[in-house]
């Protein structure tokens, strides 16, 4: 094997860069996999924290205008019922500050329903996602959250309860399926309009 | 000397050969290492959100007040629900021992000026033991009269 021509350089170079390629590699694996795996996480994080601030955004702009609300405790779901348009007769000149006056177009008032209603797992073990539901002149029900491929997430809670005169304070609680990390977002919306409350708790 | 020079010459494209392989390996390990880096768990944005929310809850509140006629000019604490200031995001819980990482204890501050019937709420959220997290809001509302 050790002849003259050759003088050993190949041989000994071998023997110490081997052990030592395989080292690194094997660190290169780790490390490879390591990555792929923190990659994952973050973007299941990405998408979880994503979907909470949709759902919070969505309700407490829905909330704002809101003229009446209804939570229903059992299943956590809320109604928001708002007017899109003012209620007055066609053809009334509603003075503003600019002094122009306003046409008033629309003949009738239209009531619209909002729903935001967390739907059960088939198994009635947890809370799957949350969907939207919204009756004006079709009726539509949407979901708002879970069934992402990058980060599936469910539900822990979602609570209503009135803080002050018209405060809609709203708790929402969600968990990756994936990294089974949660986030809680808690926030109050101020509902000038609304006049009319029903199951809301105050504590 | 002389012996080794001639092991070398006869070595030459070998040596050539594991330079090449050598830096493709190095440069390849570093890519991975540079890739990893950045993907470690950055709580920050998770905290700005919950924070713009608390602050949100502070102006609802303080919405409240202005509808009633009720706010003035001064300083507030926070108004809104205390439990709210305790923060468990992304907390790991340990089923086993029954314990709970410590919370994100945010303060949650606001200032109101008065200029005729409007009200200049700034709302800043801090969080208890971390100097450089600093969120501020301003909203003006109107009072009822």
């Amino acid at each position: 094997m050790l002849n003259k021509k050759c003088g050993g350089f190949v041989f000994a170079e071998f023997a110490i860069a081997l052990p030592l390629l395989i080292l690194l590699g094997y660190g290169l694996a780790i490390v490879g996999v390591e990555m792929f795996r923190l990659g994952k996480n973050q973007l299941a994080d990405y998408v979880l924290e994503a979907e909470a601030q949709y759902v919070m955004e969505r309700i407490t702009h829905q909330a704002r205008f809101a003229k009446e609300v209804k939570v229903d405790n059992d299943r956590n779901s809320i109604m928001f019922i708002y007017h899109t348009v003012n209620d007055r007769p066609a053809g009334t000149e509603i003075p503003t500050a600019t002094g122009k006056n306003y046409q008033v177009f629309a003949v009738y008032d239209v009531l619209e329903r909002q729903y935001f209603i967390p739907r059960r797992s088939d198994d009635d073990s947890f809370y799957e996602n949350i969907n939207a539901k919204r009756i004006d002149d079709g009726n539509l029900t949407n979901p708002i959250t879970g069934e992402n491929f990058f980060g599936n997430t469910k539900i822990i809670s979602l609570q209503f309860k009135e803080l002050n005169n018209n405060v809609l304070h709203i708790s929402l609680e969600m968990e990756s399926l994936i990294t089974e990390r949660r986030i809680k977002l808690n926030t109050a919306v101020f509902m000038p309009n609304c006049d009319t409350k029903e199951g809301l708790r105050r504590d | 000397m002389n012996r080794l020079q001639n092991i070398l010459r006869n070595e030459r494209g070998y040596l050539l050969l594991n330079v090449v392989f050598l830096t493709l390996i190095t440069s390849f390990a570093a890519m991975f290492l540079l890739n990893s880096a950045v993907r470690a768990k950055n709580p920050q944005s998770t905290l700005r959100l919950a924070a713009i929310h608390l602050a949100n809850e502070q102006f609802a509140q303080l919405e409240s007040l202005a509808a009633a006629n009720d706010l003035h000019g001064g300083s507030y604490s926070f108004l809104g629900d205390k439990n709210d200031l305790n923060n468990y995001s992304f907390r790991k819980e340990d089923s086993t021992t029954s314990t709970v990482e410590k919370p994100v204890k945010f303060i949650v501050k606001a200032n109101v000026s008065v200029n005729g019937n409007l009200r200049t709420a700034t709302v800043t959220v801090k969080i208890d033991g971390d100097e450089n997290f600093l969120l501020t809001m301003e909203r003006t509302m109107r009072v009822a009269q």
